[in-house]
């Protein structure tokens, strides 16, 4: 048990950089590693696949983003029904230079902020990714690629259309 | 091995480390004699260090204490215990049929909003409709309190409600969000039934004051002592109740 606690806590600071990529903000950040956390401890026994802890926990906490993410965009599509407008699209106006890498990476899709943090600030292999996302190591790749590409032109300072802040 | 000249996916490995030596020499070597292409993958690698250092930052947050393994464990075993103890209230419920049921679902979920509200539900499951078999009877060998005490140990003395005409002549154990409970039903001549109703005052120790209240047609005189909460539950505007608001002493 003890032992365990301790590889959860080398890992946790990783969780935490990671959630804080995905949800943009500190505290929704730190509730999704804890339910990650919860998820993991209560399905330990069963669950806990051969290999990698941290791309084990990095997969779990991605779906969990990604469940809570579908159900509050459903949630704001039933909002824009009755109140007749979207405050979550990006006008025109709204639109942002990207000045900085971190603020080009803010914009990337949820996938392809998942895919570069794990490739190149944690240095997972194609492998480990094509588990998590449950594709093939090719389809991996080339959206790696794509994303690349996006950050590319983002950090450029190229204007951003908001439809590209959509990119799915 | 790869082939030259490398395709875009093999850039981006030899980007991410993923090539063995031989295969990483061969880019850096192709690379060399292509200088446009040698210009995108040093880009690309400069967006990846720079995220890792914008990135770095993140790695340095004060530490929060929730997120604390040993603290999420121990969170999950309370909370699997509480499972547990509603399960087994079901489990009761499942003798019991459908509808009833409900009702001991209810019983453990209105438990916490008022005062021993599992103690009048209890007596209407168990007093009232006479929903299951008791688990010890006083005919069978006639000491409530000996039962009683192999269960709650330093729990307040059963009182004494023989001046009004009231003896123990039933008893039965119950599972409850707040921890084991019995009940003991108090009988007179004319089959009206008093219940008193013990159990721990549950994980966060919530202690009572005593007092009253009424719901529906059930009345409740509740108290703390001895380390667990009690009720004593009875029909409303019956000289019973008059007789447990005024005459009992706990």
């Amino acid at each position: 048990m003890n032992d365990i606690d301790e590889q959860l806590r080398e890992i946790i600071p990783r969780l935490r950089r990671f959630a804080l990529s995905l949800t943009r903000n500190a505290s929704s950040a730190d509730d999704l590693v804890q339910s990650c956390l919860e998820r993991a401890l209560s399905s330990w026994g069963d669950k806990r696949a051969e290999g990698d802890l941290r791309a084990w926990l990095f997969a779990i906490l991605y779906r969990q983003f990604l469940d809570a993410h579908r159900r509050s965009r459903r949630y704001a599509r039933m909002l824009e029904f009755f109140t007749g407008r979207d405050d979550s699209q990006p006008s025109a106006e709204r639109t942002v230079l990207a000045q900085s890498t971190l603020q080009a990476f803010d914009q990337l899709s949820t996938e392809q902020r998942a895919l570069l943090l794990w490739v190149s600030v944690e240095g997972m292999s194609y492998k480990e990714v094509a588990a998590i996302l449950d594709v093939p190591t090719g389809t991996v790749m080339s959206r790696l690629s794509r994303a690349r590409q996006a950050l590319r032109q983002l950090s450029d300072g190229e204007i951003t259309r908001p439809s590209l802040r959509r990119l799915k | 091995m790869i082939s030259m000249p490398p395709s875009e996916r093999d850039l981006h490995a030899y980007v991410d480390h993923q090539l063995d030596a031989d295969d990483r020499r061969r880019v850096e070597t192709f690379l060399a004699g292509n200088p446009s292409l040698s210009a995108q993958v040093r880009a690309w690698q400069q967006d990846a260090q720079q995220l890792r250092a914008a990135l770095g930052g993140a790695l340095q947050q004060a530490a929060n204490p929730a997120l604390d393994p040993a603290l999420i464990r121990q969170r999950l075993k309370r909370q699997s215990r509480r499972h547990l103890a509603s399960a087994a209230v079901l489990l009761i419920a499942v003798g019991m049929g459908g509808f009833s049921g409900w009702k001991a679902r209810e019983m453990t979920l209105l438990s916490a909003a008022q005062p021993m509200a599992d103690a009048m539900q209890a007596y209407r499951l168990f007093a009232q409709q006479g929903m299951l078999p008791a688990d010890y009877k006083v005919s069978d060998n006639g000491d409530m309190q000996g039962w009683l005490d192999r269960y709650f140990t330093q729990a307040n003395r059963l009182p004494d409600l023989s001046r009004a005409g009231f003896t123990p002549v039933s008893g039965r154990l119950l599972s409850t969000e707040q921890g084991p409970a019995a009940m003991v039903v108090y009988e007179d001549g004319s089959a009206n039934k008093i219940s008193f109703y013990v159990r721990p005052p549950g994980p966060r120790n919530f202690l009572l004051p005593r007092g009253s209240r009424s719901d529906g047609e059930l009345q409740a005189e509740y108290w703390s002592g001895g380390g667990y909460n009690y009720a004593m539950v009875s029909p409303n505007d019956t000289p019973a109740a008059q007789m447990l608001r005024q005459t009992v002493k706990f």
